[in-house]
């Protein structure tokens, strides 16, 4: 028997930059490998980047000691410096453990953006990813950070 | 600078059906079977293609005779034979995106029967839908497939 569990969370974030430098950090996919890692020991490597409407990334998610995870973007909706929403699976080990819906709001705040990313997901067969969702986004989100630092 | 905005929300639907889970399974499977009950009203002359499969598409397209265009345009992401069938999918009137979804269906044996629960996990873009709306056209959908299985 299968199960699904479904999630939804919401991170905001400030960025000391403006939205169209905040865009840009997305759109670029060296940056993305940059600050989308969670962790010092976990690395980003991509295998297909099509950064537009109706394109897809492949990424691979690698920790030392663990299955690499393996996230499939299909990008669904771009407005320049505004919006963004894309759709993902996730396969671990050969198992597809996830899909989710992810939008990300940009809006200015003064000399700063206001970033809300909103992720809705639905977690297969007790893999618990919304746990890993959670811990992913929320470190990369404290990373994006340190691109704007210079 | 357009504002933009998005509206996010969950919605959940149950059915009990007094139809087996292979059943109420093929008519989401079977392009034939489910371009019965899936679409518009006939006077819509919905077109609908799918290609049922992980990483296919399907696309149903229809609208009043002059009106706006509705077109839903979907992609399969995980399929469990009889079990489960996880499908993203976009809705457009006319040339403008008016939402993208993240839809999960679950078919489980219930007694004779099954019980089926939808979930849609929906972004709805720029104020043209909301989840309450979304909510009442996706039930009208589900009672459509209902008549349809008693067919």
């Amino acid at each position: 028997m299968t199960a699904i569990a479904h999630a939804t969370i919401v991170m905001e974030r400030s960025y000391n930059a403006s939205p169209t430098r905040v865009f840009a950090a997305w759109a670029d996919v060296e940056a993305r490998k940059r600050w989308s890692a969670p962790a010092e020991n976990i690395r980003i490597e991509y295998e297909a980047a099509d950064f537009r409407e109706g394109g897809k990334d492949v990424s691979r998610c690698i920790e030392p000691g663990n299955a690499d995870y393996i996230a499939t973007v299909h990008y669904l909706d771009i407005r320049k410096d505004q919006r963004l929403v894309f759709a993902e699976d996730v396969v671990h080990g050969n198992k597809r453990v996830s899909a989710a819906l992810i939008s990300v709001l940009l809006t200015p705040r003064g000399a700063d953006t206001h970033l809300a990313l909103t992720l809705q997901i639905a977690s297969f067969d007790d893999a618990g990813m919304e746990a890993g969702y959670q811990f992913g986004w929320s470190s990369a989100l404290d990373n994006l950070a340190k691109e704007f630092a210079q | 600078m357009t504002a933009r905005n998005t509206t996010h929300a969950t919605f959940v639907i149950e059915r009990d059906l007094a139809h087996p889970p292979a059943k109420v399974f093929a008519a989401y499977a079977d392009p034939k079977k489910k371009a019965k009950w899936f679409g518009g009203p006939p006077e819509w002359k919905s077109q609908h293609t799918m290609d049922f499969r992980v990483g296919g598409k399907e696309v149903s397209q229809g609208g009043p005779p002059d009106g706006v265009v509705h077109k839903m345009s979907g992609e399969y992401w995980d399929i469990v034979e009889n079990e489960r069938i996880v499908l993203s999918y976009e809705l457009h009137l006319d040339a403008t995106r008016i939402s993208v979804s993240l839809g999960t269906t679950e078919i489980k044996s219930h007694g004779a029967g099954s019980k089926l629960i939808y979930t849609e996990q929906g972004v709805y873009l720029d104020g043209y839908d909301d989840g309450g709306q979304r909510e009442e056209g996706t039930r009208e959908l589900l009672g459509q497939l209902e008549s349809y299985l008693k067919t």
